[in-house]
């Protein structure tokens, strides 16, 4: 057996060593003494030990899949790799690689396994609310579900269509053969790891019992499980700015020739969209889980109203980070939504500006309404009306997308394939959670319904009705460029129809039980909604039972059948389908340029219409 | 061995990983340090039962994950169990007694101080029948929201002699004993708890063990 290779930068050792690095940590943090720290002889608990025990974890975690071999090498002067794993073979989907779409499968993957997490505890809750009274969960664990569904599916959704696709495309996209910040690029996934098995640990800590907003004064309050979600948070939070970070940069500087920004795929408007507020958003939340972090170990009192603090504060600090966090998961979705259609309507995106107009517009009015978030917390009576409008305001842009869409397929050519079909029920949903929407930003209406499951099923329409639907539109549409393989078109249908239908059997009868009354994050209810949580804990089953579908689906196709799917089949005029399938790994012979617009279709006849790129090459750059 | 059939036990050996930890994950939140226990059987014939608890500064190593955390107790066949999940029968008289081996943190609202819900409308201090204490006096009270309940709990004297250190608690050590008896309604689910934020470390002493079933905190299953 090779030791050598057992003992390099690989998973195994990154395991080794976040283990180690754990219990050291544990172990410092139960050095400190002295009589601040006499809360935690007090309470049985050290935050501190548990908070570097994470810290110092994460770092041996890194360090052994070789993040820290590249800044050790500069400061040695030695020349470090500038390019690391970026090369054929399986090995290096476990490690640190730098390749763009190595990343951006891994994300596909490790994002898919935590979706399977906030999927299971979506079916816990529902199996939990098949009785008003009887327990399986006592309401402790009930709320540590709860609160793990949510973070789970925030935390991780953030990065769920930018790490995936946009990773994988956005290079390619603009011509470019890698991002501006591969190594960055690369860290930002591991991060994002390392904080879901940082976030299920939370279970091995007593839970947290706030739901995935974290507010004051339970954060304070809480046990060692509120660590966990702090961190988890953090870290989410690191690799979303870093991410956006990532890609602003590339848009800014490595766009090939010819591409104008005037000519970049709405997709990657999307993205830069999305970017902007990663990149604002993400510090304000990092800040804030930091405030209560030194409240929990150094006894400071930020969110702490004994000690002049102010739980208030909490919250518009978290909303601050949480209305534009929204809009970085609803964002990537409309982007995708305005690739796709395109595509499977044989017509070029209609109002183009519109839709960039609109994208810009969501994005800079999203930092001006999170106070709506607050109405019943104590917000001045004289700021609502604003916020209310500023709210209500936000919907002109999305409507702008939704008119594109339309525009789109205004006496288009349509192909309801897969992908097109998720799309089509994105229109839907986002359409329900838009509508229902208005209730939560009218005043007087979100006073009865605030805290209420109208509430949560509003939110569902938008972000998995939206989010969720075009990430699947996503991998029906790009998964067969990035590996090579069709997946299974009936059983795609399938599990389409079982998917739209048990959502909206799920969520459309949740509207009305939160008119009725029925409160959020509580795990016993009055019996006179037993009848419909029945029928929506059944539609939930079937919903996860599509998920089934598709995960059968997904891996009879691209492990067992193997269909090759050729260059382009969905005759796509983008850039990415006139390459391999799969793309090789310096992407381009030689570097494009770009001379169209995006969307030239409809200059042929249909599906059959000319595939022709909108690309003519030219002479390759020396690689850097 | 050809390529498919590794394809394939590869797929159910990760099928049947997955599946295992999906069932540890679950099982790990249904189960708990809190099942539900009928403390004392009824007695024959009769509709009414023996409720025996007892609450403790710190439960201690052997009972409890969180050893410094306050906590009830609860005695079954003449053990102590830290359990706070109790099965009761339905409209039936439960005889409660209550050994107190916590000192007194006194009531933030007074309004607690008053006995409520109780047969008689009075409780009885090592012997004496009140209905009310000195709200300066309250270690915790011992409350069913729904059934009305409310009893406060007197506390050990800070200077008293022989303070009881680990729980389970000896009836050797200074207490106090607190007695009543409550009817029991029709069957259901009922939340109890303690009212006094008693979780001291932690901000206005709410955290921790006020909010943690099994401490102070927990249901009575009215079957």
């Amino acid at each position: 057996m090779n030791f050598r290779r057992l003992l390099g930068y690989n998973l195994l050792t990154a395991f080794v060593l976040g283990i180690v690095g754990f219990y050291v940590g544990w172990w410092l943090g139960h050095q400190f003494s002295g009589p601040s720290i006499a809360y935690f002889a007090d309470t049985g608990q050290n935050d501190i030990a548990l908070f570097l025990a994470y810290l110092v974890g994460l770092i041996g975690f890194l360090s052994g899949l070789g993040f820290a071999s590249y800044p050790i090498q500069r400061l040695l002067g030695k020349p470090p790799s500038l390019r690391e794993k970026e090369t054929a073979g399986t090995g290096r989907y476990f490690t640190l690689c730098t390749d763009h779409k190595v990343v951006g499968m891994q994300y596909l993957i490790g994002i898919g396994a935590f979706i399977f997490v906030g999927g299971l505890n979506a079916m816990l809750i529902r199996f939990e609310l098949l009785s008003p009274t009887k327990q399986t969960f006592n309401a402790n664990n009930y709320l540590t579900i709860v609160g793990l569904h949510g973070t789970m599916m925030m935390g991780m959704m953030t990065s769920g269509i930018l790490g995936p696709f946009a990773n994988y495309f956005l290079p390619i996209m603009i011509g470019a053969r890698r991002m501006a910040f591969p190594r960055i690029e690369a860290l930002t996934f591991w991060l994002l790891m390392v904080a879901g098995v940082i976030l299920m640990t939370t279970v091995g800590y007593g839970g947290f019992p706030t739901g995935w907003t974290g507010y004051a004064p339970l954060n304070d309050q809480a046990n060692m499980g509120m660590d966990s979600y702090i961190v988890f948070f953090a870290l989410v939070g690191l690799s979303m700015s870093l991410l956006g970070l990532n890609m602003i940069a590339t848009v800014v500087t490595m766009r090939a020739p010819g591409m104008a920004w005037g000519r970049l795929p709405i997709f990657v408007w999307s993205v830069i969209a999305t970017s902007v507020l990663m990149l604002l958003a993400a510090p304000v939340l990092i800040s804030t889980l930091l405030m209560v972090a030194l409240d929990r170990t150094a006894q400071t009192g930020f969110f702490n109203a004994q000690a002049g603090g102010s739980p208030y504060l909490y919250q518009n600090l978290f909303w601050i980070f949480g209305h534009p966090e929204v809009y970085i998961l609803a964002l990537p979705g409309m982007g995708i939504l305005l690739e796709i259609l395109p595509v499977f309507a044989r017509k070029p995106l209609w109002g183009y500006r519109l839709a960039v107009t609109g994208m810009l517009g969501i994005s800079l009015l999203s930092w001006l309404v999170w106070q709506h978030h607050l109405f019943v917390s104590g917000i001045n009576a004289d700021l609502r009306p604003f916020y209310m409008l500023s709210t209500e305001l936000i919907s002109l842009p999305t409507g702008f997308i939704f008119i594109c869409a339309l525009g789109t397929l205004w006496q288009g050519r349509i192909r309801f394939t897969v992908p097109m079909l998720f799309a089509l029920a994105w229109l839907f949903n986002f359409l329900i959670g838009g509508l229902s929407g208005v209730f939560l930003s009218d005043v007087p209406s979100d006073v009865t319904t605030h805290g209420s499951f109208f509430s949560m099923a509003h939110f569902h329409y938008t972000i998995m009705g939206g989010l969720l639907f075009s990430f699947f539109a996503a991998i029906y549409f790009w998964v067969p460029k990035m590996t090579g393989y069709a997946i299974n078109e009936r059983f795609g249908k399938i599990h389409f129809w079982t998917m739209f239908i048990a959502f909206n059997s799920t969520f459309g009868p949740l509207l009305v039980i939160g008119f009725l009354g029925m409160p959020r994050r509580a795990v016993t209810y009055a019996g006179y909604l037993h009848g419909g949580n029945t029928w929506v804990s059944i539609s939930a089953f079937f919903l996860g039972g599509s998920m089934l579908v598709f995960v059968g689906n997904f891996v009879w196709s691209q492990v067992f059948a193997r269909v090759p799917v050729g260059a382009n089949p969905w005759a796509s005029k983008s850039i990415e389908w006139q390459l391999p399938s799969p793309v090789p790994v310096h992407n381009f012979d030689r570097i494009p340029t770009f001379g169209a617009d995006p969307y030239p279709y409809g200059d042929g006849d249909g599906a059959g219409d000319s595939t022709a790129p909108r690309v003519v090459t030219a002479p390759a750059r020396p690689r850097p | 061995m050809s390529m498919r059939v590794q394809k394939a036990l590869a797929t159910l050996l990760g099928i049947v990983v997955v599946g295992i930890l999906a069932g540890i994950y679950v099982t790990s939140l249904t189960g708990g340090p809190t099942p539900y226990r009928v403390p004392v059987a009824a007695a024959a014939g009769g509709r009414s039962v023996n409720l025996t608890i007892q609450t403790v500064a710190a439960v201690g190593p052997k009972l409890a994950p969180n050893a410094n955390w306050v906590s009830y107790l609860v005695r079954e066949h003449g053990i102590w169990h830290r359990s706070t999940v109790w099965t009761l029968p339905a409209n039936s008289l439960i005889h409660v007694t209550v050994y107190q081996f916590d000192g007194k943190s006194g009531l933030r609202n007074p309004f607690l101080a008053q006995a409520r819900g109780l047969v008689g409308d009075a409780f009885t201090l090592n012997g004496k029948s009140l209905s009310t204490i000195n709200p300066d006096d309250a270690s915790h009270t011992f409350a069913i929201p729904q059934l009305g309940v409310l009893v406060p709990l007197a506390g050990v004297a800070d200077d008293a002699e022989n303070q009881c250190d680990v729980a389970p608690c000896p009836l050797s050590t200074a207490h106090n004993t607190i007695t009543f008896t409550f009817r029991t309604g029709k069957k259901g689910h009922y939340r109890w708890q303690c009212f006094v934020p008693c979780a001291a470390g932690f901000y206005y002493g709410f955290g921790g063990p006020m909010q943690t079933i099994g401490y102070m905190d927990g249901f009575v299953n009215v079957v």
